[in-house]
């Protein structure tokens, strides 16, 4: 497809026949049948929130941020992860993993718009963000830097991406570079956008802006073991599995990395009792999101499925992937509530209550369906993505 | 301009909470438990009936602190949380995207959504009713019964509130975290 | 989570709230303002869309005003934007409330835009009781009053039935400035059937000290270095300018505060010991302290020589009865070693000491008798009358008003019950010792339903007062208003007791009127008046204009019953011209002219004109006010000088006909009642095993159940929950926020649990008020336990009043 001196190259075969025309097994009917479903809800969720405003959502002054905002983190850290993935091959140079990079760079492009969708929904006035953004640039905000340096990380993703289908190599690797620092900047600062409230002692400090790098690029593996294994129906062929094989190692590495900051991370908070930080920790790691969730299930399993099969099953780590991702939502889910945890006004306003102790919040059903909502999304941009271009390596 | 402040004489509080009805009246605010915008904090005292520890059931009233390094403003991503020419923190209503940074990054709770605007809100000091007006003081000042509150100019060495900084030891509330608020408890 | 819900909304949810029932009164919502908006445009405009209003930078206009949220009268500026109330200010020129407005001031606001006020007249259709009634025009109402309807008889029914018996109706009204306007009403009227607040509120109080020192006294907290505060709890009760004066002095900073209570409460926060007594003992604390100060020789000499009558006497009783600190341990639960502490450090302070005399229902049945003790305490230490003691003030002179007062020869005397054979030195009435002015409510009641009346009452008028919440055994009110032939309300509220009335009148709120001018006294003396802000909203009407009305409407029609019945009239008729006698007995006099008028004349005939002026523009006025108020800072005002304050205006005499304080008063032997305080068996503190002494009390946010409904108010305190203490909670079974059933022999209610440290383990306390049962009312409506569902009916012997904590209840979680 042209327009102008702009050329897309589309697959020839690209029509909504062969958007509809997957093969009809139970699994492909399934994850069909439960994105329609998703995006269904989106649509739900999305009148529910326009009708009652946040209202809809079970967010409160001591909680004001929810589920909506740790789907948001989990797309763009899902965004970040597949850029530095496929910066390996095409900015890099790392042959291996010259064959995944178009993918995982539509694949960053896909994530992050899922999470703009989401974000919408949850900043009250997104027209007035976009305006004021650029007339009253709060410089001191890490959400302002977070906000536009995604901004443009989005833009250069999508010029890489489209030199990459182009096959113009040399192009894509400055954008891709420009892109992946931009991203990096922007997700170093979601994570200054945490580790600057100096009021919230558990999430202060350097943690989260290099925890989110790291787990960043964890998630972009797990999400990589995730595709392949949709693009080639589990049947790697012996190319495939070299790079899989590569990135299991990798992935090892990293976990272990994780699991040595996030063990300090936690015997710093609890040593000494230091109030407001060492009873957070400890709630913390009593709580079943985090040790069930975060660490069972987005470090421990797959993990010690990779190690205990020398990196060799790499089918089995498209499920144990399948189990990490899960586990890194709740990473997201848990950094969001965990920082609001602990009230910052701790006497009583009322005769008639009990002392402020933890700050409760469980998502509202709004909230469930635009997050669900934009899992659809990602997974319909994705599918049609895969429909429309060609996104393996170019021989 | 001048630099607003409150001086409470804390230890006069009997948890009337007649400046939060005040201020509610006064500025409009909505109904509900979230949405105060002055509020008195009170704990149970500690120990057993009849040897209950008096002095754990102190009384303390609060709101925004009106920091003059607020982080509510330092986090606001498009300048609606601003300082005002008297250096009262305010919300340009406006400009706010409801990102809610403010209210998590205000170290004292003293910001919610109002729900008619769908923005944040806070304590102005009644800068828009009152002050706009000419008269001299907020509300909550105005009607305490045991006299808690006096407002006044902070850069004015001869207004009340100057001298009785000068005179009274007090505290800030979380000072250590460099906010330098400008409510002061009497001590 | 609340949301804000716009008045209109209110107005029209109110529909669906509307009243039950009767097909002929489905198309007319009587509470709603829905007829307001079709037939009276411009009342709709007049009420904000928002339950707050933001102030405005615009025009605006103040008028000072008094409020009347609950008894104190305290001075307000209300703002009025366009016709709105948008804000209440305290108003600064005050002495006695100066410069504040409390929480319940502030929410006046919600009293006047209340969307469940009563609106226009009514009168019954459906079963007494059901709250089913018809929109009707006053002239209907005051129809239905003198002529009554297929459902009830109407007073000319009545009064020539009882053959112009005046006190078949009874008359019955709450506290409040326009009382004395209904009670002219009551006394032209005729009857001799009048219950106030007084036995349901102070009068054992008022009343002890009267006797004592020959006035209920203030207390110059300003200035006192020792208060202790017993059974009276400031910090929530506010009462001014005490809470203003007390707090700012207390923690180390002027005035040592010595609380003593069952409860854990604001005040005890506030103080520098709390005492926490066995619930209704504090007559044993008393007389302890007293002791001590006998036995130590503690007391002023000079001033008791000087001032006493009868001190041998109760000096000897006190120490033969051994009323000694360790005597009162056991009794009180309060360690004899801190009686002694506190005895001597009374002393010590003294005249500058205050016991805190309390202004609050009667407790226990012991209260007259605490009160003299604690008179007689006070006035050891000589400080009566003086600086920094109890003071009796000086009060500035208003002009007078004419009432009337005709003599109707048929009117029967007051419904008491005399004693048939009353025995040497027992009181000659079946209810109670003395009968006062107020009356005694329960005991009257209790009669009433055992028809132990000495001739028929019929019917009564109750204005601005709420007796199915605010007396013990809901009960059996239900069943008193139930059995009259004719219950007339003037309200404002749709309360439990309109819900029993037959005729409905519905009053301005107070932001609605101008009530009669009154008079403050005290250290620092003054006029004040609570002046109309807004126009009456919809077709409600100030009590004076309502009973304007009515006069015109019955006073003709009911001289006529007179004619026929009454001798003297008769008699006079054959001497004098029908217009001469008939004068005598026109009801309608006392409300010839405005309120304004009355008030300006009554001001201008002492003070001057010019005083009338500036009384009506700023609220309050005293002689040389110009010179002395001034503002001294942000939150302090001078109103007189400090030599012209009114510290002591008799030497420290007492006011009592002989000039001394009474301790041995043989009068109250001859009526049956101790002559001096004395401790018996019986007021020992008993509480069966399993069971718990419920208390009741007050809170700084609420004024009884005349603010339940209001909704500012509900948003501090969305409900009453009963305390009980934590350990015993935990062995129960019982968490915050469970709900509990509090049952007795009188009946049930139920409530949330606040389990806490604050009481002890064998009493329950919870803020009386809620728990109404009229569904007219939003927030209101069974929102929470009411107390008087379950407090028994005990008559405290002097003066009947109701005795509210002798009351042992069980619990059950529900």
């Amino acid at each position: 497809m042209k327009i102008g001196p702009i050329n897309i190259p589309l697959k020839e075969d690209f029509s909504l026949k062969s958007i509809l025309g997957f093969e009809k097994t139970p699994m492909n009917m399934l994850v069909a049948v439960l994105t329609l479903a998703f995006l269904a809800m989106f649509v739900v969720g999305v009148a529910t929130y326009l009708m009652h405003g946040h209202h809809a959502y079970n967010v409160t002054r001591e909680h004001p941020w929810g589920l909506l905002i740790a789907v948001y983190i989990f797309f763009v850290v899902s965004s970040t992860g597949f850029c530095i993935v496929g910066s390996l091959g095409d900015v890099f140079g790392f042959k291996d993993y010259m064959m995944i990079s178009k993918r995982a760079i539509f694949g960053s492009i896909v994530t992050i718009l899922a999470g703009f969708a989401v974000i919408a929904f949850e900043i009250g006035h997104p027209v007035t963000m976009l305006i004021y953004n650029v007339l009253s640039p709060g410089l001191t905000s890490a959400i302002w830097w977070m906000g536009t340096l995604y901004g443009i990380y989005l833009t250069f993703m999508i010029v890489e991406f489209y030199f990459l289908l182009n096959n113009n190599m040399q192009k894509a690797r400055i954008f891709g570079l420009i892109g992946l620092l931009v991203g990096l900047a922007a997700h170093s600062n979601l994570g200054g956008v945490f580790g600057f409230l100096n009021a919230r002692t558990i999430s202060n400090g350097v943690f989260y802006p290099t925890y989110f790098i790291l787990t960043a690029f964890i998630t972009g593996i797990y999400l990589s073991f995730i595709i392949m294994g949709f693009r080639y129906k589990m049947n790697f062929d012996e190319k495939t599995k070299a790079l899989l094989v590569g990135l299991a190692k990798i992935q090892t590495l990293l976990i272990a990395i994780l699991m040595f900051f996030e063990t300090w991370k936690m015997l710093t908070a609890v040593y000494g009792g230091m109030p407001n930080r060492a009873e957070v920790a400890e709630h913390i790691m009593h709580s079943g999101a985090f040790m069930y969730g975060e660490v069972l299930m987005g470090m421990l399993i797959p993990f010690t499925v990779m190690l205990l099969t020398k990196w060799r099953s790499v089918t089995t780590y498209v499920w144990t992937s399948v189990i990490g991702m899960v586990g890194i939502f709740f990473m997201r889910y848990d950094l969001v509530h965990d920082t609001q945890l602990k009230p910052l006004q701790m006497m009583k306003t009322h005769e008639y209550q009990l002392p402020p102790s933890w700050v409760e919040y469980f998502p509202s059903a709004t909230e469930i369906m635009i997050s669900l909502g934009g899992l659809g999304l990602c997974v319909l941009l994705y599918y049609v993505g895969t429909r429309a271009f060609n996104l393996d390596e170019e021989h | 301009m001048a630099r607003y402040g409150m001086a409470l004489d804390y230890k006069n509080c009997i948890n009337c909470k007649a400046c939060e009805v005040a201020c509610k009246e006064e500025n409009g605010v909505e109904l509900g438990a979230e949405k105060h915008r002055i509020w008195v904090g009170a704990n149970n005292p500690d120990g057993q009936w009849p040897l209950l520890d008096i002095a754990s059931a102190a009384f303390l009233p609060s709101q925004c602190q009106h920091c003059d390094d607020a982080p509510c403003q330092e986090v606001c991503p498009t300048h609606a949380t601003y300082y005002d020419e008297n250096n009262v923190v305010r919300v340009d209503a406006d400009k706010c995207i409801l990102c809610s940074y403010c209210m998590n990054a205000c170290p004292y709770d003293a910001r919610y959504v109002d729900d008619r605007t769908m923005t944040v809100d806070k304590c102005t000091f009644c800068s828009d009713t009152r002050l706009a007006r000419g008269e001299t003081t907020t509300a909550c000042q105005n009607t305490c019964p045991t006299k808690v509150r006096t407002f006044g100019d902070l850069d004015d060495p001869e207004s009340e509130i100057s001298e009785l900084l000068r005179t009274r030891e007090h505290f800030s509330l979380k000072s250590h975290l460099g906010t330098n608020p400008k409510l002061f408890y009497l001590t | 989570m609340s949301v804000e819900v716009s008045r209109r909304k209110f107005l029209q949810g109110s529909v669906a709230l509307s009243v039950a029932g009767a097909s002929a009164i489905s198309a007319t919502n009587l509470f709603s303002s829905e007829h307001a908006s079709n037939k009276h445009q411009p009342t709709d405009s007049r009420i904000p869309s928002t339950i707050t209003t933001k102030t405005g930078t615009g025009e605006a206009v103040e008028v000072a005003t008094l409020c009347e949220m609950c008894v104190n009268k305290c001075a307000a500026l209300a703002r009025v934007e366009n016709g709105v109330i948008t804000k209440l200010n305290p108003n600064p020129m005050f002495p006695k409330s100066k410069n504040m407005l409390c929480p319940r001031g502030n929410a006046g606001i919600q009293a006047a835009y209340d969307p469940d006020r009563l609106k226009y007249p009514m009168i019954r259709t459906g079963e007494k009781g059901k709250g089913q009634f018809k929109r009707v025009t006053w002239d209907e109402a005051y129809d239905a009053i003198l002529n009554g309807t297929d459902k009830f008889p109407g007073l000319a029914k009545i009064l020539e039935e009882e053959k112009d018996n005046r006190s078949s109706m009874l008359f019955c009204a709450g506290e409040g400035m326009a009382e004395h306007t209904f009670k002219q009403f009551y006394q032209a009227f005729g009857s001799s059937n009048w219950l106030n607040h007084a036995s349901l509120c102070l009068q054992t109080v008022v009343s002890g000290y009267g006797v004592t020192l020959g006035g209920y006294p203030q207390s110059d907290l300003d200035n006192a270095e020792y208060i202790i505060m017993a059974g009276a709890n400031r910090a929530e009760a506010i009462v001014t300018p005490d809470t203003m004066d007390c707090f700012k002095r207390t923690k180390g900073r002027g005035a040592k505060l010595v609380c003593v209570d069952p409860r854990f409460t604001n005040t005890a926060a506030k103080a520098d010991k709390w005492l926490a007594i066995k619930p209704g003992t504090d007559l044993a604390f008393v007389l302890a302290l007293t002791y001590v100060v006998f036995t130590e020789e503690l007391y002023n000499k000079k001033y008791v020589a000087n001032y006493f009558n009868g001190l041998e006497d109760y000096k000897n009783s006190v120490i033969t009865n051994k009323y000694t600190p360790e005597w009162a341990e056991k009794i009180t639960g309060i360690k004899a070693k801190d009686i002694y502490t506190i005895a001597r450090e009374f002393m010590m302070h003294a005249p500058k000491a205050i016991y805190y005399p309390g202004r609050r229902s009667t407790f226990a049945t012991n209260d007259f008798q605490l009160r003299r003790a604690q008179a007689i305490f006070q006035a050891l230490g000589g400080g009566i009358d003086t600086k920094g003691g109890l003071i009796f003030g000086k009060k500035l002179k208003l002009g007078k008003h004419e009432g009337l007062e005709p003599l109707y020869a048929r009117a029967e005397a007051r419904a008491v019950s005399k004693k048939d054979h009353p025995k040497k030195g027992e009181s000659g009435y079946d209810d109670c010792a003395i009968v006062s002015g107020g009356g005694s409510w329960i005991a009257w009641r209790n009669r009433y339903l055992e028809d132990r009346m000495p001739y028929k009452v019929r019917g009564m008028f109750c204005y601005k007062h709420n007796p199915m919440m605010n007396m013990p055994n809901t009960k059996k009110t239900a069943q008193m208003l139930k059995k009259m032939d004719l219950v007339v309300t003037i309200d404002t509220m749709p309360s439990d007791t309109v819900m029993y009335a037959d005729v409905v009148l519905p009053e301005c709120t107070y932001l609605e009127r101008t009530d009669p001018v009154k008079t403050f006294g005290g250290v620092e003396p003054s006029i004040a008046v609570r002046n109309k802000v807004i126009d009456p909203l919809f077709e409600t009407k100030p009590v004076r204009d309502i009973l304007r009305g009515l006069t015109e409407k019955i006073s003709k029609p009911l001289f006529e019953i007179t004619k026929k019945y009454d001798e003297d009239v008769q008699d006079e008729l054959e001497d004098s011209d029908e217009a001469e006698v008939y004068a005598e007995f026109d009801l309608t006099l006392p409300f010839e002219g405005t309120q304004e008028e009355v008030n300006h004349h009554m001001v201008a005939s002492v003070y001057g004109e010019e005083a009338a002026h500036k009384l009506h523009k700023d609220g309050v006025f005293y002689p040389d006010m110009d010179k002395f108020y001034k503002k001294i800072g942000a939150n302090e005002h001078q109103y007189y000088p400090e030599k012209e304050k009114a510290y002591s205006v008799r030497g420290g005499k007492p006011k009592t006909p002989s000039g001394k304080v009474e301790c041995n008063i043989a009068n109250l032997a001859s009526k049956g009642v101790d002559p001096m305080p004395v401790w018996k068996d019986e007021y020992n503190f008993k509480v069966e095993e399993g069971k718990f002494r419920l208390l009741t009390g007050r809170h700084a946010q609420f004024t009884q159940s005349g603010t339940s409904n209001n909704s500012m108010l509900h948003d501090l305190i969305m409900t009453n929950f009963i305390w009980i203490n934590q350990r015993v909670a935990d062995k129960k079974g019982i968490k915050f926020g469970d709900m509990i059933e509090v049952s007795s022999k009188t009946g049930s209610t139920r409530l949330k649990a606040y389990p806490t440290e604050k009481i002890g383990p064998d009493t329950l306390f919870f803020i009386h008020g809620f728990g109404e049962e009229s569904s007219e009312l939003t927030w209101a409506y069974k929102n929470g336990g009411n107390d008087n569902a379950v407090i028994e009916d005990v008559v405290e012997p002097v003066y009947g009043a109701a005795a509210m904590h002798e009351t042992n209840v069980e619990i059950r979680k529900v």
